[in-house]
């Protein structure tokens, strides 16, 4: 656009001068081509930059008044978070001396604890007896029918049907079957509390290797085998219920007995106060 | 090329015969030709922008000096946290351990499950089978079995009204307690199977997901402390019944006595 009003302002004065009849015409030419050429074709005056200083300052301002303190403050945060997580939350002092707490329990309790546990209780001194006792606390579940002949050397067998009524043949029977049920399942139990310590033998090693962040694992697994503890608790009373069941069901037979009894013998003394 | 040589001649003569009108014209259009702005680099303005630049550039130096800072702690953070909380090498360790309970786990339900059965008469066979059954659906059957193995209750001319009741209640508890062992048999071989799907869940856990699993765990925990305690009330409940037939034995004993003693008086007096 300036380039254009250029040309166009050369075209118009050129003719102008040229044209010009007298001397005095030329000058008065010049002198209003000069005006007009400084007011008005001339590129007008750059203008002045004062603005760029307030833009600096606001810049200048938004990042040491809001960005700086901010990103201070963030850094002193997280340090004191890093201090906070390693001094109070997570030290490794703590944390070591938790570990070799462990182990020096480990040390202290375990074999005390596992020999008390496998001190011999065997106590019977015939040789009937020293073979059930010894089949029953072998803590093995592979050898029930030498627990079952055992128990019948020991018992004995149930009566012949000659030798005893049939309920009473039934009742000593059943009582028999329990307390073998009893037994066998004292065994497994035997067996599967041995599973149990070792769990907790190997829980409480991987305890004194863990870190902080393994031993949510550790616990949860530590639970988990507290249930199937308590399962097998739950199976041991199953069988001690059975077990207490049956012994005072035989006593509420035998005291059926006795009223069937008393009964047999009111008619055979009836019976023979008649005849005499 | 002569017209071109003889134009130029023309047009000079022309100019040199208007030599003044021409400079003049000149002179006004180099005045007023667009000439390209100069560099401001030594204007006062450029100084000013300089500076300022110059203060934002050391205020991002310090905002940078501050994010290195905050970087170093992060990376110490990630460190500890790697290398201390929670390192790979334990977790992998911990999780190992996990899975070799499982087998252990296996290895105890494989023991509850052995047969214990011993029985060899029918009726008690019948019964035994019932008790050992773990199957709430045969809890029904218990009654039946009970009464073929241990007998009814005498008929109301064969037994007084006192023991017939204590019979009765003695069977009843003793009914109770058979059948809360096929329950407690039934929940146990569920806690047990509930546990090892713990336990194997546990072995695809994150350190961040295990505590919920021990949560989980430690609620089937509390309600297997739950059937325990029901399992040892109604063991209570047998033991208590027993002590009360004991008492009853006696003062049936007692009664029976002073009947017999009366009826011997009696029998002396018609004598």
């Amino acid at each position: 656009m300036h380039y254009f009003s250029f040309a166009l302002f050369t075209c118009v004065l050129g003719w102008l001068i040229l044209t010009a009849k007298t001397r005095s015409r030329i000058v008065a030419v010049t002198v209003v081509g000069v005006l007009v050429s400084t007011l008005v074709i001339a590129p007008p005056p750059a203008e002045a930059q004062g603005g760029i200083v307030p833009a600096i300052q606001a810049v200048l301002k938004v990042l040491n008044t809001l960005i700086l303190p901010v990103v201070k403050s963030i850094n002193g945060t997280r340090s004191a978070n890093n201090t906070f997580f390693q001094s109070t939350v997570w030290p490794v002092q703590s944390i070591n001396q938790a570990t070799t707490q462990v182990l020096q329990m480990m040390g202290q309790y375990n074999g005390p604890m596992a020999r008390i546990l496998g001190t011999s209780l065997r106590s019977a001194t015939l040789p009937g007896p020293q073979a059930t006792e010894s089949l029953l606390r072998d803590h093995q579940v592979t050898n029930f029918s030498g627990l079952t002949q055992s128990y019948k050397t020991t018992y004995r067998t149930i009566p012949a049907p000659t030798d005893a009524s049939q309920a009473d043949r039934d009742m000593s029977d059943f009582d028999d079957a329990l307390a073998l049920d009893s037994f066998k399942t004292l065994k497994a139990s035997d067996s599967a509390t041995d599973l149990e310590l070792q769990t907790a033998d190997s829980i409480e090693s991987a305890a004194g290797q863990a870190a902080a962040g393994s031993t949510p694992f550790l616990t949860a697994t530590a639970t988990a085998s507290g249930i199937r503890s308590q399962a097998l608790t739950q199976k041991m009373l199953a069988a001690e219920l059975r077990q207490e069941a049956a012994r005072i069901a035989h006593q509420n037979g035998l005291r059926k007995r006795g009223a069937m009894f008393t009964n047999q013998l009111r008619d055979a003394l009836m019976n023979l106060s008649r005849h005499n | 090329m002569t017209n071109i040589a003889e134009a130029l001649k023309n047009v000079k003569a022309w100019a040199l015969s208007r030599k003044l009108r021409v400079l003049l014209l000149l002179f006004v259009l180099v005045l007023a030709a667009p000439w390209p702005v100069s560099g401001q680099a030594l204007s006062p303005c450029c100084v000013i922008l300089a500076a300022g630049l110059s203060s934002i550039a050391n205020s991002l130096q310090t905002i940078a000096h501050s994010l290195s800072a905050i970087l170093g702690v992060d990376q110490d953070m990630l460190r500890f946290e790697q290398s201390v909380v929670w390192p790979a090498s334990s977790i992998t360790q911990a999780q190992g351990l996990v899975g070799i309970q499982q087998g252990i786990f296996s290895r105890i339900q494989a023991l509850t499950h052995i047969p214990v059965n011993s029985a060899t008469l029918p009726n008690a066979q019948q019964l035994e089978a019932t008790l050992l059954s773990r199957s709430p659906d045969q809890i029904g059957q218990t009654s039946a079995n009970y009464t073929t193995l241990y007998g009814p209750i005498p008929a109301t001319t064969d037994a007084s009204p006192q023991a017939r009741d204590l019979m009765d209640m003695t069977d009843a508890a003793a009914q109770d307690a058979m059948k809360r062992a096929i329950e407690i048999d039934a929940l146990s071989d569920l806690e047990l199977q509930a546990a090892s799907q713990i336990n194997e869940s546990i072995q695809s856990a994150a350190p961040g997901s295990a505590p919920i699993i021990e949560a989980q765990a430690d609620a089937w925990l509390v309600r297997a402390n739950a059937y325990t305690q029901a399992a040892t009330a109604d063991l209570m409940r047998l033991r208590a019944i027993d002590l009360a037939n004991s008492s009853a034995d006696i003062k049936m004993g007692a009664t029976n006595t002073a009947s017999l003693r009366q009826q011997l008086m009696n029998l002396l007096q018609h004598n």
